[in-house]
């Protein structure tokens, strides 16, 4: 069952399309990366998600249901633009998240406790927010998302503004709540945080969805890439789309192979092995989630600040 | 409902948690609580004592009678008051003090004092006081008759006394009710001319009006004595001395007149003041906390749980509770006063409480609460269209001008003429309504008038509510420059150009 799903959603601010017909489905567990450039409409369409902003036009089911606070207890938020009440605790702060999200007190106090010991903060717990450093405040905001223990985790660029320190630690809890049975919806345009994280992913690029898969599907959308070293010249091979020469030496040749679409490296080197096309080397090169990124939304996107 | 709750309770306790906020709520109390201790510890004692040594006998009994009468007729025309202001007349109808009378002839005094004075005739007022009013409090008599001191020289003339006399008149004398300043000595030679005149000596805070009574009383006893000596019977020049206009001077009845008008209105028009007070206050409060939410993003994260409309409802409910704590506090503070002290605070406050008419307490709550409404949505939808307070100011000048001037005008138009065509005209303008009402509200509004402005006042305060509640929701996640007037239409009337 789908844990959240946008059917042909549209968002429109006057003339501005924000979103564009957008469809996509997050299946119940595991991690989902949902990537784009900045200004692709991740954070329209998770605020359409919560009912923070809604659609001009097309539909959307979360946790089977219509956006609404009423979903409010079993969702975590962390919004791309952070902030809390600077005289308010670090403690009063979560629980009152916790309160809001249909907590009793004492059960939001307690798990409050625990984030806060989870985090590093204990000693803070009494102060108050305007005295935290930046890093404490968003590891405050992470617990106020999670204290309820959600179903559904929503993360607007979690990572933006932590140290690699706190990056990871961040990183560790997602795979926590994950493991735990949560689903984790986060998006992203740093392609390395969704590349250790995500199960799937979806790409926008102005508005328009531009992908939707496993990363693994994803990278079978970009040509092969492999480097290899040979006596002959590798371009007449079967399911080599172009090859480029480098240096020589002692009679072997260093190529820069790119394959066509559908052929595995592994083809390749078994058409070498039956044609006795003479080897020194033979690298496989796998596209990062990053290379993908570039060759999918690359033409869509203006500009990538 | 519970999350509307939440929100109220947490804007609650950060307001209250701030040290301006206990500075401002207990400013009040605390003032009210100084004037009280310093009026009774450094209230000028104007109690002091007289001396006179009358070596011709004639006068000083005279100078005695003239003074209590005076005392006398102060306190008999003070009880009149009272009696009047609380019905107490049918206690005893042919007294003096029950037909509310201001003045009293020496003769009427006389018969007064025969009667047992103001001692006696508040004996008889006290078991039907009613427990609001207090019981009638005996002022104290200015001046007292000393004697002279042992070992001061009475016969020895003039200068022997003033050399007597001139420790005591540095310091106090021993009176019948304790030690007193001693703030005149007199003394009247046997044969006064000339060169024996009367010798009056007073100490460093002379008391004119015992002066003048003494002065005065020596005068007609003089004149007597010359109209007697002119070949007047007794009698005759006596009757000329005590001549005076026949004289009745009545105060209107208390619940009639201006002094109705003028009590009453003291309640309505400090709650005009309070609710300027707390509205500005608590408006600021609220629009500081939107700017809060909105500078530092975390209306993203609160919005995920509480629909906008909820967080503007739990901020009014919130801050509403502020401010009528402010108000209770304060209100409190000044009845306590009022019930607990007899001060200028209980002279006025105390009946206009018990002046006010039952229906109009719920009156006045309504008119505070609405008047509370229409200015903290104003307030709230301001905060959030505003990204700073610096954009907060630009758009609350005009505002806070529009809604203050005409009611600063109205309040001076109300001092003067309660019913006048401004105030009324005001009455029925939705926005000055409940500063308006209230105001007049002392000098009696029909019930009629209440109701059509209440209900005008109702319809517009839920339109407000609807209109700046879709101008808040579709301001609160907007950033950059404030929209334009077409911008702002489009928001009231639900349409999200965020």
């Amino acid at each position: 069952m789908a844990i959240l799903k946008l059917d042909h959603v549209v968002k429109r601010f006057g003339e501005f399309t924000a979103v564009n017909d957008l469809s996509f489905e997050v299946p119940e567990g595991g991690i989902f990366g949902f990537l784009g450039g900045n200004g692709a409409g991740k954070t329209t369409s998770l605020r359409m998600a919560l009912d923070i902003i809604r659609p001009t036009s097309g539909s959307i089911q979360i946790l089977g249901r219509k956006p609404g606070r009423e979903n409010a207890s079993q969702i975590g938020f962390l919004p791309e633009e952070r902030g809390l009440y600077r005289r308010m605790t670090v403690l009063d702060t979560i629980v009152y998240f916790g309160r809001l999200k249909g907590m009793s007190t004492s059960a939001a106090k307690k798990e409050a406790e625990r984030l806060i010991e989870r985090f590093g903060l204990s000693q803070w717990t009494k102060s108050m927010v305007e005295k935290l450093s930046k890093g404490m405040s968003q590891k405050v905001q992470v617990a106020a998302a999670m204290v309820n223990s959600p179903r559904l985790l929503i993360l607007d660029e979690p990572f933006s503004g932590l140290d690699p320190v706190n990056q990871k630690v961040l990183e560790d809890l997602v795979l926590e709540m994950a493991e735990a049975g949560s689903t984790v919806v986060f998006s992203t345009h740093i392609m390395q945080h969704a590349e250790r994280l995500t199960d799937r992913i979806v790409l926008l690029a102005r508005g328009k969805k531009v992908f939707e898969g496993t990363q693994e599907e994803a990278r079978a959308t970009m040509a092969g890439r492999l480097r290899l070293e040979s006596q002959g010249d590798p371009s007449t091979l079967p399911g080599v789309a172009g090859a480029k020469r480098g240096e020589t030496d002692q009679g072997w040749t260093s190529w820069e192979i790119s394959l066509s679409p559908g052929t595995a490296p592994g083809h390749l080197l078994q058409a070498c092995t039956s044609q006795g096309f003479a080897l020194r080397a033979f690298e496989s090169q796998k596209p990062s989630l990053h290379d993908v990124f570039i060759h999918l939304v690359g033409g869509e996107q203006e500009t990538v600040s | 409902m519970r999350n509307i709750l939440l929100v109220a309770a947490r804007e609650y306790k950060q307001i209250a948690s701030t040290r301006g906020f206990w500075v401002m709520l207990l400013v009040l109390p605390v003032v009210i609580g100084i004037s009280q201790v310093a009026g009774r510890f450094f209230r000028p004692t104007l109690e002091s004592a007289y001396v006179i040594v009358d070596a011709s006998g004639d006068y000083a009994p005279a100078i005695e009678r003239r003074l209590e009468i005076n005392y006398q007729r102060s306190e008999l025309s003070a009880l009149s008051e009272y009696v009047q202001r609380w019905k107490l007349g049918a206690v005893k109808p042919d007294a003096l003090w029950a037909k509310g009378e201001r003045w009293f002839s020496d003769d009427q005094v006389d018969q007064f004092i025969a009667e047992g004075g103001i001692q006696a005739a508040v004996e008889i007022v006290k078991p039907h006081t009613p427990p609001e009013a207090g019981v009638y409090e005996i002022d104290k008599r200015n001046y007292l008759k000393a004697a002279v001191p042992a070992g001061v020289p009475t016969n020895e003339g003039p200068d022997a006394l003033k050399a007597g006399l001139d420790p005591y008149l540095q310091d106090t004398i021993e009176t019948a009710d304790g030690e007193r300043p001693l703030s005149l000595a007199v003394y009247i030679p046997t044969d006064m001319s000339e060169t024996s005149p009367v010798r009056m000596w007073t100490n460093s805070a002379p008391n004119a009006s015992l002066v003048d009574n003494v002065r005065n009383e020596i005068t007609r006893v003089m004149r007597a004595k010359a109209l007697e000596a002119s070949g007047l019977a007794p009698e005759t020049a006596a009757a000329i001395q005590n001549l005076s206009p026949p004289l009745s001077l009545s105060a209107p009845q208390q619940g009639a007149g201006r002094e109705q008008v003028v009590i009453r209105s003291v309640l309505p028009l400090a709650m005009v003041y309070l609710l300027l007070v707390t509205v500005m206050t608590t408006g600021s409060m609220m629009l500081q906390g939107v700017i809060e939410e909105k500078s530092n993003k975390l209306l993203e994260s609160i919005l995920a749980t509480v629909h906008p409309a909820q967080l503007m409802h739990g901020k009014l409910i919130g801050l509403g509770a502020i401010g009528l704590t402010i108000l209770g506090v304060w209100v409190g503070a000044a009845v306590g006063a009022a019930l607990s002290v007899q001060g200028v605070v209980a002279d006025i406050v105390k009946p206009s409480l018990a002046a006010i008419e039952p229906w109009m307490f719920g009156a006045m709550l309504f008119y505070f609460v609405a008047g509370y409404l229409i200015i903290s949505m104003l307030y709230l939808a301001i905060g959030a269209l505003s990204n700073s307070l610096q954009d907060a100011q630009s758009y609350l000048m005009p505002v806070i001008m529009i809604i203050m001037l005409p009611v600063v005008f109205m309040m001076v138009s109300v001092a003067q003429q309660p019913n006048g065509v401004f105030p009324i005209v005001l009455s029925w303008i939705p926005l000055y309504t409940p500063f308006a009402m209230l105001a007049r509200m002392g000098a009696g509004v029909s019930m009629m008038e209440v109701i059509g402005t209440g209900a005008m006042l109702l319809v517009f305060v839920i339109i407000e509510m609807i209109v700046l509640g879709r101008l808040f929701q579709a301001s609160l996640l907007r950033t950059g420059q404030p929209p334009k007037l077409g911008g702002f239409i489009a928001m009231m009337f639900g349409k999200n150009t965020a």
